[in-house]
């Protein structure tokens, strides 16, 4: 299963890399508490509680973040890809969160159903 | 036997692409939806007609058009799963806009 965004923004590649990266930065506007390297990955930490814990695989500066994450206390587990275009107007940001099907989908998950879910 | 139904509704990778269309927006067309998929009109009415029997997808007349939109309950958390997901990017996403707009100029959300 998957979700997409896309976003057009009034800035360069480089400079969306670097909103997307840099740790203070991603403080600005993705999370509260942000322990993130783009080599390692991090944890990001909401105000309402929630974490998520993230790995990097695969980082392409300027063109492609790749990380996989998951809530170290539910267990659900994606990843996340974002996909930076440079247009005129600035840069066009793909994201698609996918998430892994191997997490119960609680009552229904039975026989047949959870395969059919995430063929979706 | 709606169980049943909602299995074989979501067997058709056709079907499954036109709930994943459906989902991406309020309500849709029979033009609209058929735009997106490389089958014929007739094709998309006929997976719509078996949609909408598994309880998937609701018609409703507006003027002379009908409009589809998805009744996600049957999917139950997948579909939440993914409507919650989607609204967390929105959010995040004009968050960041806002964070890198110059000159208090923001930039255009493409598609919501």
């Amino acid at each position: 299963m998957e979700v997409e965004r896309e976003v057009l923004l009034d800035a360069p590649p480089e400079e969306v890399w670097e909103a997307l990266t840099d740790p203070a930065q991603l403080e600005e506007w993705f999370a509260n508490d942000v322990e993130f390297d783009v080599e390692r990955g991090g944890v990001f930490r909401w105000d309402d509680g929630d974490v998520r814990h993230a790995v990097v695989e695969e980082a392409d500066p300027d063109r492609r973040l790749a990380i996989r994450w998951w809530d170290p206390a539910g267990g659900e587990e994606s990843e996340v890809v974002f996909t930076l275009v440079a247009v005129p107007e600035g840069t066009r940001l793909v994201v698609t969160e996918t998430a892994s099907c191997d997490w119960s989908w609680g009552l229904q998950a039975y026989a047949g159903r959870q395969r059919l879910l995430c063929a979706l | 036997m709606r169980e049943d139904s909602v299995f074989s509704a979501l067997s058709d990778p056709s079907r499954r692409r036109l709930l994943e269309s459906l989902a991406d927006r309020e309500s849709a067309s029979l033009t609209e939806l058929a735009g997106q998929l490389p089958v014929t009109r007739q094709a998309v009415s006929k997976h719509l007609a078996l949609l909408g029997q598994a309880g998937l997808v609701a018609a409703t007349r507006v003027g002379r058009e009908t409009r589809y939109t998805l009744t996600p309950e049957p999917l139950g958390e997948a579909i939440v799963w993914m409507e919650r997901l989607g609204a967390a990017w929105d959010e995040r996403l004009a968050r960041l806009r806002d964070h890198l707009a110059r000159d208090g100029q923001a930039g255009t959300v493409v598609r919501a």
